[in-house]
């Protein structure tokens, strides 16, 4: 073996010779890294409750805010218009043999009294009251008519008259208003 | 001789009944209106009971006006107009109109409808029930379709078969789109489409004409 080749030998043994406590200062380093991680993680969790962790600028959250919102009212209101228009509450008949017992169903936002006025109660506003139901502004009665064309309106504290938006419209306007007009008997429709 | 009896009670019992019904509707009105225009009502009212006609629709419409405490001559003119529209109504649809028929053909008449589309109405169905297309009729005018187009609509879905809930559905979807914003003529030519497209028996490729198209239906 020449000095070169010799030379070359001893470098290399001396690159693979086991340096001392390395193994535990491998050990020490990994566990020192898994300490600060898990550290690092209590951080990011205490986060979302420190109270002054959180900083933005006024006027960026203000910005942040007023998106949110407009997203949110453009979102909202293409998912109504993919529903179509929210439906007015319906008046719905039951038919009973000759007569037919008919729910009339009238939203009326405010008002204190509503009455029932038409062909089958002489146009009397003071004939048919509608009771208010639990909640909302929602009015009902419970009216027995007989088969045929009846026309018909609400009266809303007395003075205000108006159609049922749920039911056909009378074609004239002979005082001033159109009427609803409602089908009962025929073929079971309302 | 029981049969005789049995005939004759049951005659006594219409015209008594006829008879309380008139004077029980005279009485609502007197007790409603002026003694002057109840009694100008009346007159009416018999007049039109002695052609046959129906009395309560024109009963009801005094009443109405009334309650809607409208002008005196205002109340007498719409009973007189109702009238009018009733006994035109039972020159388009023949003797045997139901009176709920003619109560909804006079409003139509009323509205502009003319006497002739409610004649075709009637031979379109001649046996069934008028009242339905009438009052989908009077809807469409209500809202502002021109009284051609809601003629040619209603005439045309009846001629095709339809049955009157699919007259009722049609109406709703036709609301609907106006209140969408379409316009009127335009949203019954869409509605009607759409229930040629559905109605059984419909060739398909009748729902894709025109029904106003001149010279159709």
């Amino acid at each position: 073996m020449n000095p070169d080749d010799r030379w070359d030998h001893e470098v290399r043994d001396a690159y693979h010779r086991p340096i001392e406590g390395e193994a535990q200062a491998r050990e020490r380093a990994i566990a020192r890294l898994r300490r600060e991680a898990r550290a690092r993680r209590s951080r990011m969790g205490a986060w979302w409750v420190d109270p002054d962790v959180l900083r933005v600028r006024p006027l960026v959250f203000a910005a942040s805010l007023l998106a949110v919102l407009v997203i949110g009212a453009w979102a909202g209101a293409r998912w109504m218009a993919s529903r179509g228009a929210p439906a007015p509450p319906r008046s719905i008949a039951t038919l009973t043999g000759e007569s037919t017992a008919v729910t009339f169903v009238f939203r009326a936002p405010g008002a204190t009294r509503v009455s029932l006025v038409g062909d089958f109660n002489g146009w009397d506003p003071n004939a048919t009251p509608l009771a208010r139901a639990t909640t909302g502004d929602v009015w009902t009665t419970r009216v027995s008519l007989e088969h045929g064309l009846h026309a018909y309106a609400f009266v809303i504290d007395g003075r205000d008259w108006a159609p049922d938006p749920s039911a056909p419209l009378a074609p004239v306007t002979t005082f001033g208003r159109r009427n609803s007009l409602l089908v009962v008997g025929e073929d079971q429709a309302l | 001789m029981r049969r005789r009896l049995a005939w004759a009670l049951t005659a006594l019992w219409l015209v008594s009944g006829r008879a309380y019904g008139d004077e029980s509707e005279e009485a609502r009105l007197r007790a409603r209106l002026k003694p002057e225009v109840a009694t100008s009502v009346i007159e009416v009212v018999r007049s039109a009971a002695a052609q046959g006609l129906p009395t309560a629709p024109l009963v009801a419409r005094a009443l109405e006006g009334a309650s809607r405490q409208a002008e005196d001559a205002a109340i007498l003119d719409a009973v007189r107009r109702y009238s009018a529209g009733l006994a035109a109504a039972r020159r388009a649809l023949g003797p045997t109109a139901r009176a709920s028929e003619l109560d909804a053909s006079a409003g139509a008449l009323m509205a502009g409808v003319p006497e002739d589309s409610l004649a075709s109405l009637r031979r379109a169905r001649p046996s069934g029930s008028l009242v339905i297309p009438l009052v989908v009729l009077s809807d469409f005018v209500a809202r502002g379709v021109p009284v051609a187009s809601a003629s040619n609509t209603v005439l045309a879905a009846t001629r095709a078969g339809a049955a009157d809930p699919a007259l009722l559905r049609m109406r709703e979807r036709i609301h609907e789109r106006i209140l969408r914003g379409e316009e009127p003529s335009g949203a019954s030519r869409e509605g009607l489409r759409e229930l040629l497209m559905k109605t059984p028996g419909t060739p398909k490729e009748r729902g894709n004409r025109d029904p106003h198209e001149k010279g159709r239906p």
